[in-house]
This record gives structure tokens, C-alpha cells and sequence, in this order.
């Protein structure tokens, strides 16, 4: 037999290049089925689903959250996407691509006490779903941040939030003094992911007593909103997460990138000029979303979850773990619009969901009685959800 | 600097691994777009690829409103890239950094060129002789089998050839080739491997002593001099270089770009990819 001529068709071009194949009617759902289906009479096919409420207009969804809501003022973010330190520089780099002012916040790129050059390059590399970065924390320091972009973000409806980093608690105390009561600094995220020089090297955020003690040094500085950056690095996250709300951060975001490293196969040596990096992508999403879910459960404060948000979907992800916003960043390299696509998208996504807003689905897939109530409540129970490495 | 899409017009293979491409782009040709510039290319999420890639603006027809790009598959992004189809609609950022500063007295323009290099300096020729100067174009590669083809540079191009293993023109290094011409150039312009340009730079360096060049005026450089790294300066300096390095945003925000200069870390993506050669530290290797 002659085989039948395939038409290629030029999916390039057409309007639907991948049209639903037509199929047969399914067993049971023909006319002439002798099998009687027997349906709810209002056409539903699974019972058990909870009635969908009436869907609300995606402008008038609320997508405000305050990320402070213990301090006086507090931090209100219009909507719940940020940008995340140091992929979005100080806010302006991206100004002729992206319309700032639409964003939840904006965390400015690491700041210290004074100029720091940074490692030396190589400083990234793309990995599987992630890059690796060893930037080394290049900023021109706090005083010419404070100079440069503090008068400009005054005049910006959407806050930045200051991402501050040192080696000694003293170095955080000393930046945090200079930036309180600066006109446009919107709040403080500390990243504790630094080698405290104190201690011989190690790091604030694998310890709990020094996470703590720089914390409680910091809120002793400032009262602004004040964020405390976890690291992934670590045994028990929610052990030092205990210690950050107890010295008195307004909120938590999680995670700072991986520990990792590349190899560069034809010099057969580390690729970074710092050896090592940190992760960061959707590589690393399944594990924010692990810490997420864990310090949602022993902390009241809310929770800003960072990890590999490059969708809705991811987005959704963490609020269900228990986030009260997200922050995106190595996405932006790729997409510099989807920050605000994300928000549009959740707007819309709440308003055919019939939430009036996000908050409403924040910690939905945390175990029930570990979900945060009203302010007040008892403190969540832990049980069942111990960590097992 | 604007984000959009351009549709891939022509897709050629010039040399082994090594991909020409067309595209439509009449929002980037029409902008001020200048030789030294580059895109910043989106690549496919699905394939777990994360970051764009940026790529030279090979050449610039203002008329068509189409740009070229020339690249070499060396990993995902690129093989990528040299699969898409004519049609495709391809995001890309641009342009970004900051062009080539040829002095306007300049008549003899000298561009060095190392294997690859040659997407960063192919634009140039075209400006250049556009301006009504003269162009003679040092190429250096591996072997015959590397060598860019000549039917793709403009006729009045002069065209000098080196090989590593002299299967081609000259035997040895392009940078070889470079003290012959450095008394014809009044400007040089080079593109390609660190260790190539860090070898240019020095000869860069030797060039007025040994050219017997007077440095007249005030002791220390006129009063009014322009500052290291901006525009007027880099336009008085006679080797500006193209750098390459491993880009994040490619827009200044995360710094993952940096190469070390004179005066502390260069963004490639901003204050690059042209630099005058003395404004980088050549000692050591940045990658």
C-alpha cells in the first residue's frame, strides 16, 4: 500500500502550532454506551471539591502586605514581589527595561561599612537550572550609597530596602547607625551569610548565638523594619530563625544562595576566581521551599521566601509554604519584566481563585495548627514536621 | 538600552562551530547603535539554562534595519542558538556598553583580531571606512581551517593573516605582526584572548618611546585632561581593547562582569567591553 503523504504543517506560522488531536469519545461517555454514567445533577464530577466562590476583578485584589507588622508604620508593600539583593543593583540600572515603581520592594545590592573591590573574576557561571556567583560583596560602601541613590529612592513610591552586610557585629551596627533615619532607606535586610572575624571565620548565619547577638545589635540601632537573611548552610534553620525573631527582626527572608563550586575542565582548576560561589536559580528551589515550610512553622514574623522564583507557579509554591512575599532574583537576568508580569499574573490568578487577596492563602500548605492565625495565637505546634537530614 | 524581540533572517555556518546570523531588528539599527556594542541574548528556560548570553553586534545595516551576530558553539546557549530557524523570534537586550572612541584625526585605523575576536572588531571596519579611513585588519587564529573568510569583510579592508602553525599567512602570533604596523596606525582596536591583548597592551605601552613621540605641554599631562575611562580619553588612547568576560545581567547590577582596572573593578557590561588598554591591569589572568 502506498503510504500516506504526511502534511508537515509550518508550526512556525500558525496561529496554534500544536492543535488538541482530535480523539474518539471516551468509553462510557458515547450515546451509544451501554454503561450508565451517573453524575451530580448539577454537573459537578467530583463532589468532594469545595464550591468555588465568585471570582473577583484582578484590579481589585489585594496584593498589600506589610512585611513589619509590629513596628510602628511598619514596612506596606503594595504588592508581594520583590527584588532580591544584588541582582538588581541599586534600582536604576535597569530603569530603561523595567518600570521600578510597580514592584513590591526593592533589596539594594550588599552594603558595607566601607568600599569593598570584590573577588576576582571569573565571578559567574551558569550551572545546570542555576548560576554560581562570588561577586565578594563589591559595593562602594555605605556613605556613598547613602550619597549616590538615597535621594533618588526618596522620591520613589516603591521602598528599598537596604541589604547590609560586614564582618563584625560592630560593621553591621556602624552601617545601620548611618542608614536610620536616611530619607528613602525603606528598612534594613542584614545578610548574615558573612565570616564573622570574630569568630574566627564563621559565619553569623550558622550560628545561633551570634545570629542572634547581631540581630539584637542591629534592632538596638535602628527602628527601622529590620529583615534577617537565612542561610541555607546550615543543620537546623529553624533553630536560628527562633534566635532572630526572639532579638526582634520584623521579618525573615529565605535563602541566600548555596555553597558551591565549578570546575574549569580545560585548565582543570576552579572556574571562580574565588573557587567557591553561591547558588542561586531554580536549582535551588526545592530547598528554599524546604526552609520556607520549616520557619514558617516556629516563627510569627513574616516570612519573604527567595529561591528560584522564575513563575506563578513558584510564586504560588511559597506563599502555600508559608511566605508572606518572595523575592525574585537570577530570573530577572534572563526576564527583567517578570517581576511585574508576576504580579499582574498573581492579581489575576487570586481574582479567578475568588480570594479578595493573597494573604489568604498564605502557610494554606502548612500542617494544620501550624498556620498563622490571628496575632496572639498560641505558638505553633512543631510536632510531626521534625528535621530529618 | 531596550528589551525585544528579533527575528532570525539568515543562518550560516562561515567555519567549523562557527555560526553567522542575520537578524531583523529595526528598534536596535535604528538606535545609536555603534561598533563595539553588544546584545544580550535570551536562551530557552525550559532547557534549564539561566542566563543570556551576550554576543557583539558583528555588523549594522541601517538601511535594512538588520544586525549580525558571529559565535562559536561552546556550550548549551550557543548550540542552542545556532539551531534556531529562520522566522524565530529571538528576545534580546541592547545595545549595552560602551562603543569604540575613534579620534576624529584618526586616518589609519588598525584593528587586531584574535579567532573570535573578530565579532568584536568586524563593526568597526565598516564604521571606519565609512568615515573615509583606511583599514588594515591583523588576524591571527589556529590554523587555515579558522581563518575568517575574506568574502565577509568589506574589499577595502586590508586583510593580514597569522596562524599558530603558519598554515596561513604568517607563522606565529597575531601580536606578531603588530610592531610593523604600529608607526602606520594612528589608532589600534583589539579583540580576543586575554593573553593576546595583555600582549598588545604592552607593546601599546613601548610605542611612543619608540616611535620617538614627543610629549609636549605641561609636565604630568595637560590641566584640562580627561579623566581615565571617559569617552575623551579613551578616544586619545591608541589601544583600545574589546574584553570578554562571563556576564549576569549585563546592565551594572550584579557586578559578576568585573575585570580589575587601574582604577578598581571595570564592569565589562558598563564602563566595557572597549577599554583603553591602560586603564586594566594586565598582570595576571582573569580568567
Amino acid at each position: 500500500m502506498k503510504p500516506r503523504r504526511r502534511v508537515v504543517p509550518d508550526r512556525t506560522r500558525a496561529a496554534e502550532p500544536y492543535p488538541t488531536p482530535r480523539r474518539r469519545a471516551a468509553l462510557g461517555a458515547g450515546p451509544r454506551s451501554r454503561v450508565q454514567v451517573t453524575r451530580p445533577p448539577d454537573g459537578s464530577t467530583n463532589s468532594t471539591a469545595p464550591p468555588r466562590p465568585p471570582a473577583v476583578p484582578a484590579d481589585a485584589v489585594d496584593l498589600t502586605i506589610d512585611l513589619a507588622p509590629d513596628r510602628p508604620g511598619g514596612l506596606r508593600l503594595r504588592n508581594p514581589i520583590l527584588v532580591a539583593s544584588g541582582t538588581f543593583g541599586y534600582g536604576i540600572e535597569y530603569g530603561d527595561v523595567v518600570d521600578v515603581q510597580g514592584l513590591g520592594a526593592i533589596c539594594c545590592k550588599g552594603t558595607t561599612l566601607k568600599a569593598r573591590v570584590g573577588n576576582l573574576p571569573p565571578r559567574v557561571t551558569e550551572t545546570p537550572a542555576g548560576m554560581l556567583n562570588s561577586i565578594g560583596l563589591q559595593n562602594p560602601g555605605v556613605d556613598a550609597v547613602i550619597e549616590k541613590y538615597a535621594a533618588l529612592w526618596a522620591t520613589w513610591q516603591v521602598p528599598v530596602i537596604v541589604n547590609v552586610a560586614g564582618e563584625s557585629i560592630e560593621d553591621y551596627v556602624g552601617v545601620v547607625r548611618r542608614l536610620d533615619g536616611v530619607p528613602g532607606v525603606a528598612g534594613i535586610e542584614l545578610n548574615i551569610s558573612c565570616p564573622n572575624v570574630g569568630k574566627g571565620g564563621l559565619q553569623f548565619a550558622v550560628d545561633r548565638e551570634a545570629a542572634g547577638a547581631v540581630t539584637a545589635a542591629v534592632r538596638r540601632a535602628t527602628d527601622l523594619p529590620l529583615m534577617v537573611k537565612l542561610s541555607p548552610n546550615v543543620a537546623d534553620v529553624r533553630a536560628i530563625a527562633q534566635a532572630i525573631e526572639a532579638a526582634g527582626a520584623d521579618a525573615i527572608s529565605a535563602i541566600n544562595t548555596l555553597s558551591g563550586m565549578a570546575i574549569d575542565r580545560d585548565r582543570r582548576r576552579p572556574l571562580l576566581g574565588n573557587t567557591y560561589g553561591g547558588l542561586s536559580g531554580p536549582a535551588i528551589k526545592p530547598v528554599a521551599l524546604r526552609v520556607v515550610y520549616e520557619v514558617a512553622q516556629v516563627v510569627r514574623i513574616p516570612v519573604v521566601a527567595i529561591g528560584g522564583v522564575a513563575a506563578l507557579e513558584d510564586v504560588l509554591d511559597f506563599l502555600f509554604a508559608g511566605a508572606s512575599a518572595v523575592q525574585v532574583g537570577t530570573a530577572i537576568f534572563a526576564d527583567p519584566g517578570l517581576p511585574l508580569r508576576l504580579v499582574d499574573e498573581l492579581a489575576a490568578w487570586c481574582g479567578a481563585q475568588g480570594l479578595a487577596s493573597h494573604r489568604e492563602v498564605i502557610g494554606a500548605a502548612l500542617p494544620v495548627g501550624a498556620r498563622k492565625g490571628a496575632r496572639g495565637q498560641d505558638r505553633p505546634s512543631v510536632k510531626g514536621v521534625e528535621y530529618r537530614p | 538600552m531596550r528589551l525585544a524581540g528579533a527575528e532570525l533572517v539568515e543562518s550560516r555556518l562561515i567555519l567549523p562551530g562557527q555560526w553567522l546570523q542575520t537578524y531583523a531588528a529595526p528598534w536596535l539599527t535604528a538606535g545609536g547603535v555603534r561598533a563595539g556594542q553588544f546584545v544580550h541574548v535570551r536562551t530557552p528556560d525550559y532547557s534549564g539554562l539561566v542566563l543570556r548570553r551576550p554576543f557583539s553586534i558583528n555588523t549594522v545595516d541601517r538601511a535594512a534595519g538588520r544586525m549580525t551576530i558571529h559565535f562559536r558553539i561552546t556550550g548549551k546557549g550557543t548550540e542552542w542558538l545556532a539551531r534556531a530557524r529562520p522566522g524565530e523570534v529571538i528576545d534580546m537586550l541592547g545595545p549595552l556598553g560602551r562603543p569604540f572612541e575613534v579620534d576624529p584625526r584618526t586616518r589609519h585605523v588598525l584593528l587586531v583580531a584574535g579567532g573570535l575576536g573578530m565579532a568584536g572588531v568586524r563593526a568597526l571596519a565598516d564604521e571606519a571606512l565609512e568615515a573615509g579611513r583606511q583599514v588594515t585588519l591583523l588576524f591571527g587564529a589556529r590554523g587555515a581551517a579558522e581563518v575568517y573568510p575574506s568574502s565577509l569583510l568589506p574589499p577595502e579592508v586590508e586583510y593580514v593573516v597569522s596562524t599558530d602553525d603558519g598554515s596561513l599567512g604568517h607563522v606565529g602570533r597575531v601580536t606578531d605582526l603588530l610592531p610593523g604596523y604600529e608607526a602606520w596606525a594612528d589608532q589600534a582596536f583589539a579583540c580576543g584572548p586575554w593573553p593576546m591583548l595583555s600582549a598588545a597592551a604592552g607593546l601599546a605601552t613601548g610605542r611612543d618611546a619608540r616611535l620617538g613621540v614627543a610629549r609636549l605641554g605641561r609636565r604630568g599631562g595637560p590641566r584640562n585632561a580627561a579623566a581615565r575611562g571617559t569617552a575623551a580619553a579613551r578616544r586619545r588612547a591608541w589601544l583600545q581593547v574589546s574584553l570578554e568576560q562571563n556576564m549576569g545581567c549585563a546592565v551594572g547590577a550584579c557586578l559578576g562582569c568585573v575585570v580589575f582596572g587601574v582604577d578598581g573593578p571595570q564592569r565589562v557590561c558598563r564602563e566595557g567591553p572597549v577599554f583603553a588598554a591602560d586603564e586594566i591591569v594586565w598582570e595576571g589572568s582573569p580568567a
